[in-house]
């Protein structure tokens, strides 16, 4: 007798595979951390997506520090598409997971603030270096130098184009 | 997650679709050299993208790969008599050389010149490091020979083998960049396998099952970087190179021979998964050489004078539950190389990525998919040759290594992820 794992994987037998609905809907917020990757943001929110929230700035207190370390007091804020400064805290609060985006040599160091509230709220981090038309190795390396201490996933992106692809992959 | 048009799009590499153009760039392993071991040898069955082929070795030793069936009624001439410089065809006697011409019609005079009009479909078939590869694509376009470094250093220093695996190419592929699966799924096989036990790298990875990813490109597809923390303000990296379209390294642990894959489609639903073992600078020891044939390691045992594993779905690929449950192995399954065809296969014989609920640590497969499609279209509409295809890209080599905290992989592993005659791989 054909036992069971000949069976089941038969294209035959695939089209018996359950067919409702394995995952939710999820939270993904999306963080560009310099104008650069601000304009790749503007660009995708664009596209429809599944629940995620885009934000195209970051912004925290002149004393540099985001505050307490369990991240409660954390003065640091978002820029929305819209304008609107959002408290970042509440937004790693509810999300699944954070993407940032850093555009390859910019300054990425405002990462660490973003971090703190992720580690806070035991959120990963996943960064994405997006390159550039003239983005060099340096470029390249300093981004990834201020990017790896704190991301779990550290991506250097092909092109741009990427970022959207990753997001769609990701069901963000 | 992928669209199905995408899924399809990847998978798909019969003749005629972009995958299947893009694949036909390379050169490709097709069989080991032990398969067509003599002059006049019998000839043997091949398949590939969707093409059953025929492999043939005539009486002075000129390799060939041509069309499975005979042009006269079509039957195969695997049956063939392989003589005098030909595969003669048993059923009225049409015979041909390794080009494919054919070279006599019994039934007509030479004179005729009918054999003349009858060619079939052939392809090159080369030999290099106890491998017969095959280049399918346009002739005008056929690239400089492989340069991998298995098959250039010495016989005695390399190993091959070959198995079937009964699923799309894809998720073969994937299974050899995903190295976040190797702390749970191969688990057992760090501390007992004799090719990879021993190693002083071992002990990070068995320390810390929540490694940190850094994905970046490379000339010839990415390297895969998981690092984990070590002693000394130092990560322990292990890196993993993939070259387009199909070709994954292992990282090396201590001074073990160092391995990986290519992943060949041999039609939608089944592929080859090949395995090398190598050593840069030293002969393979008996002990090593033993325990590859022994399936140990990356190889499996297959079942004799097949390549089919001996494990395999027809037997639940012996799974042994009291095994799983006592920790021998995480999933029941024997040996690193079943334990993962085992789970791919179970996907179906092409995997619905409709389905599928990437994590950030999926990155490399995303980034790896990413890089398929553009390349398949680059391809498709300016003509642009893949990454790849140039011989450059497959001087590369993978890497276990501790570096500084603040020194990024790529830039500290230079010199580690190149191939160099004479010199050791970079590996604890
Ligand atoms: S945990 Fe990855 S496939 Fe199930
Ligand atoms: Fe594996």
């Amino acid at each position: 007798m054909q036992s069971e794992s000949a069976r089941v994987t038969t294209a035959r037998e695939a089209g018996f595979r359950v067919q409702y609905p394995n995952s939710k809907k999820r939270s993904v917020k999306i963080i560009a951390l310099d104008s650069g990757t601000a304009r790749v943001v503007y660009d995708i929110a664009r596209e429809p997506w599944n629940g995620a929230v885009f934000f195209t700035s970051l912004s925290f207190d002149a004393a540099g520090s985001p505050g307490d370390a369990d991240g409660t007091t954390m003065h640091a804020w978002l820029g929305d598409l819209a304008g609107r400064m959002i408290e970042l805290v509440g937004e790693v609060a509810t999300a699944d997971f954070v993407v940032v985006l850093a555009s390859a040599g910019a300054d990425a160091q405002s990462v660490s603030v973003i971090a703190e509230a992720c580690a806070a709220y035991s959120k990963s981090l996943l960064a994405l270096v997006v390159p550039g038309k003239n983005t060099s190795e340096a470029d390249i390396a300093r981004s990834l130098s201020h990017l790896r201490p704190y991301a779990r996933m550290l991506v250097v992106a092909s092109d741009a184009d990427y970022v959207a692809a990753m997001l769609t992959a990701l069901r963000a | 997650m992928l669209r199905k048009e995408q899924n399809d799009y990847l998978c798909q590499t019969g003749p005629g679709t972009p995958m299947g153009d893009m694949f036909r760039c390379y050169w490709m392993p097709a069989l080991l050299s032990e398969e067509l071991p003599e002059n006049d040898c019998p000839p043997v069955r091949v398949k590939l993208m969707g093409e059953r082929l025929l492999a043939v070795r005539d009486s002075e030793g000129k390799l060939g790969l041509i069309d499975e069936f005979c042009a006269h009624r079509g039957v195969s001439l695997w049956f063939g008599r392989n003589e005098e410089c030909g595969l003669r065809c048993p059923y009225h006697g049409w015979k041909y050389d390794v080009t494919g011409q054919c070279v006599d019609v019994p039934s007509e005079s030479v004179e005729s010149g009918y054999a003349k009009k009858i060619k079939l479909k052939n392809y090159p078939l080369i030999e290099k490091g106890g491998v017969l590869w095959t280049y399918m694509g346009a002739p005008e376009r056929q690239p400089a020979e492989p340069e991998w470094e298995f098959c250039n250093v010495p016989l005695n220093q390399t190993y091959m083998s070959k198995r079937l695996q009964e699923n799309n190419w894809l998720q073969a592929m994937e299974g050899g960049i995903d190295s976040s699966h190797v702390s749970f799924l191969h688990r057992g096989d760090l501390s007992n396998d004799p090719l990879f036990k021993g190693a002083a790298g071992n002990k990070y990875h068995m320390s810390d099952f929540k490694p940190v990813f850094e994905v970046v490109e490379n000339e010839g597809g990415l390297l895969i970087g998981a690092r984990r923390n070590a002693e000394d303000d130092q990560y322990y990296w292990r890196i993993t190179p993939w070259v387009m379209p199909c070709y994954t390294g292992v990282p090396p642990r201590g001074d073990h021979p160092i391995h990986g894959h290519f992943w060949v489609p041999i039609d939608d639903e089944s592929c080859w998964a090949w395995s090398y073992d190598y050593h840069p600078t030293r002969p393979l020891t008996e002990k090593e050489r033993a325990a590859m044939a022994d399936g140990k390691g990356i190889h499996v045992k297959n079942i004799p004078g097949t390549y089919r594993p001996l494990a395999n779905k027809d037997n639940d690929y012996l799974i042994d539950r009291a095994g799983q449950k006592a920790g021998r192995t995480f999933s029941g399954v024997e040996g690193i190389g079943m334990q993962d065809a085992s789970l791919q296969e179970s996907m179906g014989p092409i995997c619905d990525r409709a389905r599928e609920n990437l994590v950030s640590t999926d990155n490399g497969i995303i980034m790896a998919r990413h890089r398929l499609l553009r390349a398949a279209r680059a391809l498709a509409e300016k003509g642009v040759i893949p990454p790849g295809v140039d011989p450059e890209h497959h001087k590369v080599r993978q890497a276990a290594l501790l570096l500084k905290r603040d020194i990024p992989y790529k830039d500290g592993a230079k010199e580690a992820l190149k191939a160099k005659k004479g010199v050791s791989q970079t590996s604890v």
